[in-house]
C-alpha cells in the first residue's frame, strides 16, 4: 500500500467524522410544542406571524426586546421575546423561522429571527407614476 | 421581437457549434476540416446573438420599456443612470446572460489559442453555452419549465395578466418600474457580480480541457496548457469572493465581512477546489504524476459552481438564507445541466480509468508534490464540511430530514473551519521549502528555522497584546505568522528578492495575511454599544445577556469602549435618512469632551421593498469602528406636525375582561368600578360616575393601572381622562351601551416621537486591514505568476 493511499483513507475517515459530528450539533426545526418539551434545546420554529396580535417594541423601555406572537405550522400560538431590535418591515414578512427556546411561561425566547419577505416576484403591483396625464 | 430571435439564433447557434466540434473532434484526420470551420461561424452567430440579446436588453432598460417584464422588475424612472448596469443583472435572466457572456469571451479566446485542442475544447464550452442559452428560454416543454425570458411583456406574466391598468389603451404611460433593490443600489453592484461571474465562467476552461483529455485519450498533454487559467480563474474568482465580503461588510447589514451564510458559502465552495485544482496541475507539469488527480479536480470544481448556483437559485435555501434568489422555475433545467455533466464526466473517467497513466513508484515522503497533494486534499475536506451543512435543506428535501443550519451560524462555522486553516497555513508556509521529487531535509529545517523563531517571537508578542487566549485562535495566528514569514524570507533568500518571480510567495504570503487579518478581526471584535450605564434597561434585561445595541435619545452622550457617543440629529438626503453619531473623547487632565469624529449610518426609505440601514464605518490604520442603525424614529422634523403629539384616538368597544393592544401595551379592562373617589375627581355628590381599571401591561411586563372615569350629571356626560405618561397612553371612557354590558374607550397615543432616538449597534474591528492588505498581495502575486508562466512557457516555444 502506498503512503499516498494511507493518507487519503484517513483524510477520508476525519472527513467523515467531521461531517458527521459537525451535522449531530445542529439543531432542527420543530414545532412550538416540541421545543417546549426540551426548554434546554434550541430549535428553529417556522411560523406565520399572528397579525391580530399586537407587536410590541419600546425602545425607551428596552431597546432589545420586541415581542409578537407566532403561528407555528401546526397551528399552535406562541408568544415569541426576541432579545433584539425590532427589525425593519417586520409586519410584511409571509413566513417567519424563529430561533431559540421554550421558557416555562408558555412563551418562546428568540435569539433571532429570520424573515422571509414575500418573494419579489409577487409583491406589489404595477403603480402609475405621479407625472401621468390622467 | 428582436429580443426572442437572438435567445433563438444564439440557442441554435451554439447547438450547431457544440455538434460541429463535435465531428470535428472527431475526425481527426480532417486538421481544420469543414466541421472545424462550421464550429468557428457557428461560434461567432452566437457570440453575435448573445451581444444583440444583450444589447437589446440594456436598450430597453436605457429607454424605460416597462412594458417588459424584466425592465419594469428591476429599473424604475428615479434610478440613477450608474445604475443600469446593476439593473441588468439583478435578475437571474440578465445574472445568466452574465454568465453567458463570460463564456462567451472566454470560448472566442481559446478557439484562437488552443490550437490542437480546438475542437474538443470548444465542444465543451458549446454545449454549456446549449445550456446557458436554454435558460432564456421561458418555454414549457410537456408541462416543464425551461429558463425564463427576459423579454416577457408583464402582461403577459400569470400574476398580472388580469390587472385593470393593461385594460387601457395607452397603460404604458402611466407605468413606472419596480425599480432596483435599494439594497443593491451601490457601486459594488456594479463591480461584484461581473467579476464573480468572470471567475465562475473560467472554472470550464480546466474542466473542457479535461474532458478533451479524456475524450481524446491524450491523458497528459493538457495539463500545461490549462495551468495558466486555472491560476488566472482562482485569482478572479478569489477577487470576486472578497468583493463580496467588502459590500458585505460596507454597505450591507451583515455584521461583518463574511457571515458564512450559506449564499456566500456557494462562492467559496468552487473556489477551494479550485486553488486545489491549480496546485494539482503544477504536481503534474513538474513530476508527471498524479494523472487521475488532475482530471478529477478540474471535474469537481465545474459541477460545483453549477451545484452551487442550484443552491443559490432555487429557492431551497429558502429558510436558511435571506439573500438568496426566489426560484424562478428554472431548477429543474439547472438540475438537468448539472446532472448531464456529472453523468458525462463519470462516464468518461470510468471508461478512461484504466488507461490512465500510472507512476512506477511512490512520492517521496520529503517531496514538494506530496505535500502540495496533501494540501489540496485538506482544502477538499474544508470545502465537504461547507457543502454538507450548506446542504442541509437540500438533505432535508431528499431525505426527509427535519435539520436546521447551525445557530450560531458564524462561531460553528468557525470552529470547524479553524484546524482546516491551522493545516493549509502551515502547509503554505513550509510549501515552497520543499522541492520536487525529494528534499535535502537538512536544509530544510536549516531555512526554517530562523522565519519558524521568527514566527513564534511575533506570536507571542501580538497575542499578549490582543489577549488572545484560546489554544485554536493562538496556533492559527502562529501558522499565519509563519506564513508570512516564511515566504517573505523564501523570496529573499531564493528569488534573491526579485519582484517578477515573487508570484507564488506573494500569493501565498497574502493568504497568510488574510487568514491573520479574519482571525484577529473576528475573534477580537468587540461591540462597544453594550449598557454600560449600569441601569438595569426593564425588568427582562437580566435574561437577555447579548444585548447588544444600545438606546441613544438625540442629545443623550453615552460611553462606548474608550468613546463617548452622542446621536447628534438626521437630515434627510433623497431616498436616505443619515444619522450623524458623533464620537468623542475626555480629555483626562481639563474634564472636556472633544470631537473625535461623527459617522453617518443609514436608513434607506423604501416604501415598496421595505427600508434597508446601511451602516457606516470609520477605518483607522489599527482598527475600523462600525456602526449600524438597528431601530430608529423616522420622523422628520417637517413632518412632525402631523406624527408627534397625540393621534386622534382609536375607540374600542370592550366588555370587562376584554384585552386591546396599543402599539407598545396590551391592555386588559379588568373591571368597573362604581366607588368612585368623589373629592379625588372633583365630582359632585349628585353625579353618578364609574370608573375603568385598565391593565396596562407593557414591553418589560410591567403592569399600570389606569382609570378614566365616566360621569353622568344631569343629563350631561362629562369624561375624566386617564394616562399612562410612561407609555405615552391616554384613555378616555367614552360610553356605556346598557344593552350590549359593552363600554367604549378612546385610546390615544402621544408617540415617543417627541424623543428623536436611535437604537445602534457599534462595532470595533481590530487589525481588519491586515486582511484587505492580504488580499491585494494574494491577488498581485496571483498575477505576477500567471505572466510568469506564460513568459515561461513562450520562451520555451521559441527554442
Amino acid at each position: 500500500m502506498k503512503k499516498i493511499h494511507i493518507v487519503a483513507i484517513l483524510i477520508i475517515a476525519i472527513a467523515f467524522g467531521v461531517v458527521m459530528t459537525s451535522l449531530s450539533n445542529n439543531s432542527t426545526y420543530a414545532t412550538f410544542n416540541e421545543a417546549a418539551s426540551h426548554p434546554d434545546k434550541v430549535y428553529h420554529v417556522v411560523g406565520k406571524l399572528d397579525k391580530s396580535k399586537p407587536f410590541l417594541y419600546d425602545a425607551q423601555l428596552n431597546a432589545n426586546l420586541f415581542t409578537f406572537y407566532l403561528i407555528d405550522n401546526k397551528g399552535a400560538e406562541r408568544k415569541v421575546m426576541l432579545e433584539k431590535p425590532k427589525p425593519d418591515d417586520f409586519e410584511r414578512s409571509e413566513q417567519i423561522v424563529v430561533i431559540g427556546s421554550a421558557n416555562g411561561n408558555d412563551e418562546f425566547k428568540a435569539k433571532d429571527v429570520l424573515m422571509k419577505c414575500p418573494s419579489k416576484y409577487s409583491d406589489g403591483k404595477p403603480t402609475e407614476t405621479k407625472t401621468s396625464s390622467m | 421581437m428582436v429580443g426572442n430571435t437572438f435567445v433563438f439564433l444564439s440557442f441554435t447557434a451554439a447547438l450547431l457549434a457544440a455538434f460541429a466540434y463535435f465531428r470535428s473532434a472527431q475526425n481527426d484526420e480532417l486538421e481544420g476540416g469543414p466541421w472545424k470551420k462550421l464550429g468557428r461561424i457557428s461560434f461567432h452567430v452566437h457570440s453575435l446573438a448573445v451581444a444583440g440579446i444583450m444589447a437589446t436588453m440594456f436598450y430597453m432598460i436605457f429607454t424605460h420599456m416597462y412594458e417588459y417584464y424584466y425592465v419594469w422588475e428591476h429599473s424604475n424612472n428615479s434610478m440613477p443612470q450608474k445604475y443600469t448596469l446593476a439593473c441588468f443583472w439583478e435578475g437571474q435572466e440578465g445574472s445568466f446572460l452574465l454568465w453567458t457572456f463570460w463564456q462567451v469571451v472566454l470560448g472566442n479566446i481559446l478557439m484562437r489559442t488552443t490550437r490542437q485542442w480546438e475542437a474538443p475544447v470548444m465542444a465543451t464550452i458549446s454545449l454549456a453555452q446549449v445550456f446557458l442559452a436554454s435558460m432564456l428560454f421561458g418555454y414549457y416543454i410537456f408541462g416543464f419549465r425551461i429558463g425564463s425570458n427576459p423579454f416577457m411583456l408583464l402582461r403577459e406574466t400569470p400574476e398580472y395578466a388580469n390587472i385593470p391598468i393593461f385594460g387601457m389603451a395607452d397603460y404604458l404611460r402611466h407605468l413606472d418600474g419596480r425599480g432596483l433593490n435599494p439594497l443593491l443600489q451601490n457601486y459594488w453592484m456594479t463591480i461584484h457580480p461581473p467579476t464573480l461571474f468572470l471567475g465562475f465562467a473560467s472554472t470550464i476552461v480546466p474542466f473542457a480541457y479535461a474532458i478533451a483529455g479524456l475524450w481524446k485519450k491524450k491523458y497528459g498533454d493538457w495539463q500545461v496548457d490549462a495551468l495558466p487559467w486555472s491560476f488566472f480563474g482562482i485569482m478572479i474568482l478569489g477577487t470576486g469572493i472578497l468583493m463580496g465580503g467588502a459590500w458585505a461588510y460596507e454597505s450591507l447589514s451583515f455584521g461583518g465581512f463574511w457571515a458564512w451564510d450559506p449564499v456566500e458559502n456557494a462562492s467559496l465552495i468552487p473556489w477551494l477546489t479550485f486553488v486545489g485544482t491549480g496546485h494539482i496541475l503544477i504536481i503534474y507539469k513538474a513530476r508527471q504524476r498524479g494523472a487521475l488527480s488532475t482530471f478529477i479536480f478540474p471535474i469537481i470544481t465545474f459541477i460545483l459552481v453549477l451545484y452551487s448556483t442550484f443552491l443559490t437559485r432555487s429557492g431551497i435555501l429558502g429558510n436558511t438564507s435571506v439573500h438568496a434568489f426566489t426560484d424562478l422555475g428554472m431548477s429543474g433545467w439547472l438540475l438537468i445541466y448539472l446532472l448531464f455533466f456529472i453523468l458525462l464526466a463519470t462516464v468518461l473517467i470510468i471508461v478512461n480509468y484504466s488507461k490512465l497513466p500510472k507512476q512506477p513508484d511512490e512520492e517521496d515522503l520529503w517531496s514538494r508534490e506530496f505535500w502540495m497533494f496533501l494540501g489540496a486534499l485538506v482544502l477538499v475536506m474544508s470545502c465537504m464540511q461547507i457543502i454538507v451543512i450548506t446542504s442541509v435543506p437540500v438533505t432535508n428535501k431528499i431525505f426527509g430530514f427535519n435539520q436546521a443550519p447551525p445557530v450560531d451560524r458564524v462561531g460553528f462555522y468557525n470552529r470547524w473551519q479553524i484546524p482546516f486553516a491551522i493545516i493549509v497555513t502551515f502547509l503554505v508556509a513550509i510549501g515552497l521549502y520543499f522541492k520536487f521529487k525529494t528534499t535535502d531535509l537538512k536544509q530544510f529545517v536549516k531555512q526554517l528555522t530562523l522565519p519558524f523563531v521568527l514566527a513564534v517571537v511575533i506570536t507571542t508578542i501580538s497575542s499578549l497584546v490582543l489577549k488572545l487566549t484560546n489554544g485554536f485562535f493562538i496556533t492559527l495566528l502562529l501558522t499565519s505568522w509563519f506564513a508570512v514569514t516564511a515566504n517573505f524570507f523564501y523570496w529573499v533568500r531564493a528569488k534573491k528578492a526579485n519582484l517578477q518571480k515573487g508570484g507564488a510567495t506573494f500569493a501565498h504570503l497574502g493568504f497568510g495575511l488574510i487568514i491573520m487579518g479574519a482571525l484577529i478581526s473576528t475573534s477580537k471584535k468587540e461591540v462597544i454599544s453594550v449598557n454600560s450605564s449600569g441601569i438595569d434597561v426593564g425588568t427582562k434585561g437580566k435574561d437577555f445577556s447579548n444585548s447588544t445595541d444600545i438606546l441613544l435619545n438625540k442629545g443623550d452622550t453615552l460611553r462606548m469602549g474608550e468613546y463617548f457617543v452622542t446621536y447628534t440629529g438626521k437630515e434627510r438626503v433623497g431616498h436616505d435618512i443619515l444619522f450623524a453619531v458623533e464620537f468623542l473623547h475626555k480629555d483626562s487632565s481639563t474634564k472636556k469632551y472633544s470631537s473625535d469624529f461623527t459617522l453617518h449610518p443609514i436608513i434607506q426609505i423604501n416604501p415598496q421593498m421595505g427600508n434597508v440601514a446601511e451602516p457606516s464605518t470609520r477605518h483607522f490604520f489599527t482598527k475600523d469602528i462600525y456602526t449600524h442603525i438597528m431601530a430608529a424614529d423616522l420622523t422628520m422634523k417637517g413632518e412632525q406636525g402631523r406624527d408627534a403629539g397625540a393621534e386622534p384616538g382609536s375607540v374600542h368597544t370592550l366588555k370587562v375582561g376584554d384585552t386591546m393592544f396599543s402599539s407598545n401595551s396590551i391592555i386588559v379592562f379588568t373591571k368597573l368600578e362604581r366607588q368612585i373617589d368623589h373629592i379625588k375627581y372633583n365630582i359632585d355628590a349628585d353625579e353618578v360616575a364609574a370608573g375603568a381599571v385598565l391593565k396596562v401591561i407593557d414591553v418589560n411586563d410591567k403592569i399600570h393601572i389606569a382609570e378614566p372615569v365616566y360621569v353622568v350629571s344631569h343629563n350631561r356626560i362629562r369624561n375624566i381622562p386617564a394616562s399612562v405618561p410612561e407609555l405615552g397612553l391616554s384613555f378616555t371612557f367614552q360610553k356605556i351601551n346598557p344593552d350590549e354590558h359593552t363600554m367604549d374607550f378612546s385610546v390615544s397615543e402621544a408617540k415617543h416621537t417627541e424623543k428623536d432616538f436611535i437604537v445602534l449597534e457599534a462595532v470595533v474591528f481590530p487589525y481588519i486591514n491586515v486582511l484587505w492588505f492580504g488580499c491585494l498581495v494574494m491577488v498581485l502575486g496571483t498575477i505576477l505568476s500567471i505572466r510568469q508562466r506564460i513568459k515561461k512557457r513562450k520562451e520555451a516555444k521559441k527554442e
